[in-house]
């Protein structure tokens, strides 16, 4: 057997003879992806807890389990992990690491230790974010916890004034921005620099599309909340002003350099899940993709517009007649090219011969969760409607359609997609689709009765309820239960694939990126044997077959 | 190469120079010229001196990669205040405000 | 094992072949000059977006509160701000100096103009200090009454904006040139060991460049806080009460 990168490894410092420590210093991209998707997901499921306790607590009108404030502080974690510490590090993270080297023909990323480095920076935010989690005191018998309990926008002034802790989760999510902000430096001149000879922009496979326009992104939007979480510190503790009311400051200023950066982060989330669908459509569809160009343009544009549309989060702050018209335009003309590549991915699947593989289920069932998560994001672009059900769970289910239903899907796809690729093994393909079937189903029950409860007035960050909403919640909380079963049993079938899985050959979906022509799997150290020289477009099919061949040294042989 | 030392190192110098009279220029403007405008005309400097660090100092010329990436985030930072600007030209309570008139 | 990567010099790049048999050979991540200096620039534009974004809630006040800030920076002390702008130009010109002896293999030379940097960015924060100490004294500083609302001291909404935001910034670009101070003493490390040399500069080239960018946000910072208003008074006294 040849060795694989699980065997060996090159180490930011020294040569330590123990595993642990080889994992702890490694710069393998690919060992690096794996500790990202493992944190990640530790952390997901902390949040996920977070929000069964919400939807414990919602399921009737009044109090039943927690204090308000705990609540407030429920919806803080929850989002707070779910935004900070899961969805943005997100999949640049994990297979931005792992496979786009691969796709690119590099042995690494251009920086490895800079990537190894980053990998801790991230590590430190995650501690310094829950560190106030065990900040708690016990009065009365019951817990009163310190965590922030501001939601995760720290809006001014209520941030600079409440005395929960939220010192702390401004400088974790600073210090996570920072993280951030390397990773993306460090892919941008990967993909800028270490390309296989031959292979130019037009050649690269569309998942790389989407994390060089993602880190654009992160690298240029991301410095701007990271300042404004200092502002904010420096207002807290030093009562510079600019955020204070009382001296002049104004509010609003801090959403909007708040949105400058997080609107642009959903299209940091959701660009490399658009660039896993990309992936997934023609290998499962045997076909080359339809519209290579404008898929690679429209990541492109998305990213580029996506920067000037901040201001839809602001229409209910008093902001001008003429700003809310701008944006509001600007907000319509990011869901085109959205449009586009949707329809570039149905136009691949025609006459395509249809695999429907786990990765295939979840890309397909994207295609529908997605779509009313994006058009519903229309429909709140709107000013009008948006004076209506901003603050609502309307737009709570609008997210969670896009967040869950559209990047968290596609990561799941990713997930099974790759799984091959980075383990060597494969999992029970039936009982992975059963799992679909089951998060499918319940995520859809969890969230749609939410729009309709939004729609009728029930506002967001709420504890209580009018009893006409009742019934909303109680099947959302069934949808909840369903869906974190399913959670609970994809996990477990996909690590029953780790341990016990059976073995795979290198390319066992068919699929005609580079990622796919290793010599062996799971991958040696340095990937690719030799590099080889692309002259090839990276979806080639004939006839329901690859058309690119390699042998053992890289050399074409169709 | 040593030839090719001793111009640059040159050019270091009258940089260096150009840069100190631009800096002379900062001290006069307000109280010698256009002192109407003496926000637009030390911005105006300000903008000269960057441009020269940028090309000379910081070897900007020539680079073309590098250059574009250069002008993408200036021009983001532009468009951020541009349209920040309108949005606080425009503040829909401008007169009921507090913040934007105050009472004194 | 792994072998060592930080023998990146005697990195030997691969060649792919293609059809024709024709040989490329392949950028590795080791040795790579060019990908060295675009992160360093990528990274630089970080520090744009965040200075920029402070120059524009800047803005935003000043739009607001004209004749406030006008005020204000009328009282600022022109001679100590303007002896640290010549001296971070200057700064500037050793930086320059250093790396051009460095490329032109005078290791000694350039050591002494790093150095020379370094004395000079400590000349900077000294300045500042005694700047700020003034300040403090004049009753101006984060904390004091003067930049309180609602007390017999404090200064107009505008003002406070001001120094606040001069404050802030002021003292972010001190970081910076603290920071500064300790990636020259890192690269004085380098080159004693030998780890940074003529042929493999890229690290001394990089922080020349960082120096030229906490250079560069001096150049907006000194004149948007010390000389917007420097228009009717002729520099040098602080606003006291
Ligand atoms: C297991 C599935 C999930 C459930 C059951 C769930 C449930 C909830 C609930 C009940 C709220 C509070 C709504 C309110 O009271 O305003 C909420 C808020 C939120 N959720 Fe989720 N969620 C889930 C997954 C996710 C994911 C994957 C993300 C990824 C981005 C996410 C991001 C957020 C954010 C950002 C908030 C807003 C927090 C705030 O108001 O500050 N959620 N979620
Ligand atoms: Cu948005």
């Amino acid at each position: 057997m040849s060795k694989s990168y699980f065997d060996e490894t090159h180490c930011a410092f020294g040569h330590p003879k123990s595993t642990f420590m080889q994992w702890m210093l490694t710069i393998d991209h690919k060992r690096i992806g794996i500790m990202y998707a493992v944190v990640m997901f530790t952390f997901f499921f902390v949040a996920v807890a977070a929000a069964l306790t919400m939807r414990f607590e919602l399921f009737a009108p009044g109090q039943q389990f927690i204090e308000a404030q705990t609540f407030n502080q429920a919806f803080t974690l929850h989002g707070v992990i779910m935004v900070f510490l899961f969805i943005i590090p997100g999949i640049p993270a994990v297979f931005g690491n792992i496979v786009m080297p691969l796709m690119i023909g590099a042995k690494d990323v251009s920086f490895p230790r800079l990537n190894w480095f980053t990998f801790w920076l991230y590590i430190l935010g995650c501690i310094i974010a829950l560190s106030s989690l065990f900040n708690f005191s016990i009065a009365d018998g019951s817990v009163v916890f310190n965590f922030a309990d501001t939601g995760w926008t720290f809006y001014a002034p209520y941030s600079l004034n409440t005395d929960t802790n939220v010192v702390t989760t401004l400088v974790a999510a600073f210090i996570l921005g920072m993280a951030s902000i390397l990773t993306g430096l460090n892919f941008l001149v990967t993909i800028h620099r270490l390309r296989a000879p031959g292979m130019d922009f037009f050649k690269m496979p569309l998942f790389v599309w989407g994390i060089y326009a993602t880190a654009w992104i992160q690298l240029l939007a991301t410095p701007v909340v990271g300042i404004t979480l200092v502002l904010a510190l420096l207002e807290k503790y030093f009562g510079i002003g600019i955020f204070d009311p009382s001296k002049g400051g104004d509010p609003v200023l801090f959403q909007h350099l708040f949105w400058i950066y997080s609107h642009p982060a959903v299209y940091l989330m959701i660009l490399p899940a658009f660039g896993i669908m990309s992936e997934i459509i023609p290998a499962f569809s045997r076909r080359e993709i339809f519209g290579y160009r404008t898929i690679a343009l429209s990541s492109a544009s998305i990213a580029g517009v996506g920067y000037l549309v901040w201001g839809h989060h602001l229409f209910t702050s008093g902001m001008s007649d003429m700003a809310k018209t701008i944006f509001s335009f600007l907000t319509f003309f990011v869901a085109i090219p959205t449009g586009i590549k949707f329809y570039d991915w149905i136009a691949t699947m025609y006459k395509g011969k249809i695999v429907l593989d786990t990765p295939m289920l979840w890309a397909l069932g994207t295609i529908i969760t997605f779509a009313i998560g994006g058009l519903s994001g229309v429909t709140i672009a709107m000013i009008g409607s948006d004076i209506h059900l901003q603050d609502t769970y309307y737009t709570i289910a609008h997210f969670h359609y896009a967040m869950l239903g559209g990047v968290v899907f596609l990561f799941f796809a990713g997930i099974h997609y790759w799984f091959p690729l980075v383990f060597g093994k494969m999992y029970s393909e039936v009982q992975a689709k059963l799992a679909f079937v089951i998060l499918f189903i319940g995520f859809n029950f969890l969230w749609f009765p939410m729009f309709i409860a939004g729609y009728l007035g029930m506002p967001r960050r709420y504890f209580d309820y009018l009893p006409e909403f009742q019934i909303y919640h109680q099947f959302s909380f069934w949808g909840a239960i369903i869906f974190v079963v399913g959670l609970v049993y994809m996990f477990y079938v996909l690590i029953q694939g780790i341990r016990n899985g059976k073995p795979t050959t290198p390319n066992p979906w068919n699929a005609t990126t580079l990622e796919w022509h290793l010599p062996t799997t799971p991958p040696p150290l340095e990937n690719h044997t030799k590099v080889p020289y692309v002259d090839f477009r990276p979806y080639e099919y004939h006839h329901g077959q690859p058309v690119v061949k390699f042998d053992e040294n890289m050399k074409r042989i169709d | 190469m040593v030839t090719n030392y001793k111009a640059e190192k040159a050019s270091y110098y009258k940089v260096l120079l150009g840069l100190l009279v631009l800096t002379a220029i900062t001290f006069v403007q307000p109280s010698m010229f256009l002192t109407h405008y003496t926000f637009g005309m030390q911005m105006l400097i300000g903008t000269v001196k960057a441009w020269i660090i940028l090309m000379y100092y910081m070897h900007l010329k020539g680079e073309v990669l590098i250059g574009w990436t250069v002008i993408f985030a200036v021009f983001l930072v532009a468009f951020f205040f541009a349209i920040v600007m309108i949005d606080v030209n425009y503040f829909q309570f401008a007169d009921v405000s507090h913040i934007t008139s105050p009472a004194q | 094992m792994a072998h060592d990567s930080h023998d990146s010099h005697e990195y030997v790049p691969e060649i792919a072949v293609d059809r024709d048999g024709n040989q490329h050979e392949v950028q590795g991540w080791q040795g790579d000059t060019y990908g060295g200096k675009l992160g360093f620039w990528l990274f630089m534009l970080t520090e744009v977006m965040m200075f920029g974004s402070m120059f524009m809630v800047l803005s935003y006040y000043f739009h607001l509160h004209p004749q406030d800030f006008l005020d204000a920076s009328a009282g600022l002390n022109r001679v100590l701000g303007g002896t640290n702008t010549v001296v971070l130009l200057v700064s500037a010109l050793t930086m320059g100096l250093g790396l051009l002896k460095m490329r032109n293999g005078d290791v000694k030379g350039a050591k002494l103009m790093i150095w020379a940097t370094i004395l000079l960015a400590l000349v900077f924060l000294g300045v500042k200090a005694v700047e700020w100490t003034a300040e403090y004294h004049h009753g101006i500083f984060l904390g004091l009454d003067a930049l309180q609302s609602g007390n017999e001291h404090s200064l107009p909404f505008g003002q406070i904006l001001f120094f606040g935001m001069y404050f802030s910034m002021t003292g972010l670009h001190g970081v910076h040139i603290i920071i500064g101070i300790g990636l020259m003493l890192w690269l004085l490390k380098r080159i004693n060991s030998g780890k940074v040399t003529p042929e493999h500069n890229i690290l001394h080239f990089n922080i020349a460049l960082y120096w030229d960018l906490v250079h560069l946000i001096w150049v907006f910072v000194f004149p948007y806080f010390y000389m917007i208003g420097a228009g009717d008074i002729a520099g040098g006294v602080i606003h006291g009460h």
